[in-house]
């Protein structure tokens, strides 16, 4: 695993133009008047709260408010073999 | 150093693809059968993508020096059409014996819905009954979760199945820990827009460990392209990764998969010199990852 002095020198610069351009793409969507009540931005309002959490994992927490969590439709013919 | 793309859709892409991938020190491809961006209209049009395949792209590849293999099946996409999909299906037998042909795939779930997960296991049992390895697409997006859980449970309650002879591909944060738990190969493909980029695919790897896990580009019709691979192993060995773990990720792994497959003629590679250092068996092999 690479030091952590390492990491954020090597990570910072990439990280803020990706935060500046998450940014942009925000005012953009205001500019836009898009409805702040549409079920993708809540769910990047969502992940974006997670970022900020101290909390571990918050890649997978992410990609976890992006999925489909209701239930599979029935299955299981090869799995009575 | 040579590198192989284990998962890509040479029939996709341009022949400057195949002499970048050349020059970057790709050696070999395997290529499975997928979605090409538009629904057939007939069997016979799968009739004539499987020449494709195991003939057409082979002979494309090796102009470059370059071994293409590939796999065969009918996508979860176009499963939705079940009687059209079990008319694919009864192509497969006969070509499974062609020697570029390493298995069944890409199978797996689309929007995971009753027609795709019949087919699929229509498909697992075609793999099982002729002793195919599996290589298996999960879904994208927000339906991967689901999908990739109504998978492997498939797989696992299949006794027939030997988990170290399927590969999920296309896992990500959330979904690679199934995947490893089941005991399967698990793939990464780096395509930023849907899937993961290069710097999330080498933190994959650095938490769980390069054991069992094949990188690929999966590069096609879409944004993507073999130069995510490439980017991949740049950042991994940007972090201090040696050229031992470089081999071991980028060329030994997908030669221990595929290697299961005698019809995979790759050495595995003594990682220090380049030199091969052993016939690569699959499980057999005395890989210290095995």
């Amino acid at each position: 695993m690479p030091e952590a002095k390492n990491t954020i020198d090597n990570a910072l610069l990439e990280m803020r133009w990706r935060c500046l351009s998450l940014a942009a793409d925000l005012d953009r969507l205001d500019r836009a008047q898009a409805a702040k009540s549409d079920p993708g931005l809540l769910k990047l309002h969502e992940a974006l709260r997670v970022l900020l959490d101290a909390r571990a994992n918050r890649a997978e927490r992410v990609q976890m408010i992006f999925s489909d969590q209701t239930p599979p439709p029935p299955y299981g013919k090869a799995g009575k073999r | 150093m040579n590198l192989i793309d284990p998962h890509i859709h040479c029939v996709s892409r341009t022949t400057d693809d195949y002499q970048f991938m050349a020059r970057c020190g790709v050696v070999a491809v395997s290529e499975p059968a997928f979605w090409a961006g538009f629904d057939r209209s007939s069997a016979s049009s799968f009739a004539d993508y499987f020449h494709h395949l195991t003939d057409v792209e082979p002979a494309r590849a090796a102009r470059f020096g370059i071994d293409h293999y590939s796999w065969l099946c009918i996508n979860a996409k176009e499963a939705e059409d079940v009687a059209l999909a079990r008319q694919v299906i009864r192509l497969i037998p006969p070509l499974l014996d062609h020697p570029r042909v390493l298995g069944i795939g890409e199978i797996g779930l689309n929007k995971n819905t009753p027609n795709e997960i019949a087919i699929f296991e229509e498909q697992v049992d075609l793999a099982a009954r002729h002793d195919q390895l599996i290589l298996i697409h999960t879904p994208h997006l927000a339906d991967k979760h689901k999908g990739t859980a109504i998978i492997c449970d498939i797989l696992k309650n299949d006794r027939r199945i030997v988990p170290q002879r399927v590969l999920i591909d296309h896992c990500e944060e959330h979904t690679i820990r199934m995947a490893r738990d089941g005991g399967f190969w698990c793939g990464l493909t780096i395509y930023p827009v849907t899937k993961v980029t290069p710097q999330r695919g080498v933190d994959m790897l650095e938490q769980f460990g390069p054991e069992k896990i094949c990188v690929n580009s999966a590069s096609d019709w879409g944004e993507s392209g073999p130069h995510m691979l490439i980017d991949t192993l740049l950042e991994y060995r940007r972090r201090g990764h040696g050229e031992s773990d470089v081999t071991n990720v980028f060329y030994n792994n997908p030669c221990r998969f595929f290697g299961q497959c005698p019809k995979w003629k790759l050495e595995i590679r003594n990682s220090n010199d380049g030199a091969p250092a052993e016939f690569c068996r699959g499980p057999q092999s005395n890989s210290k990852f095995e």
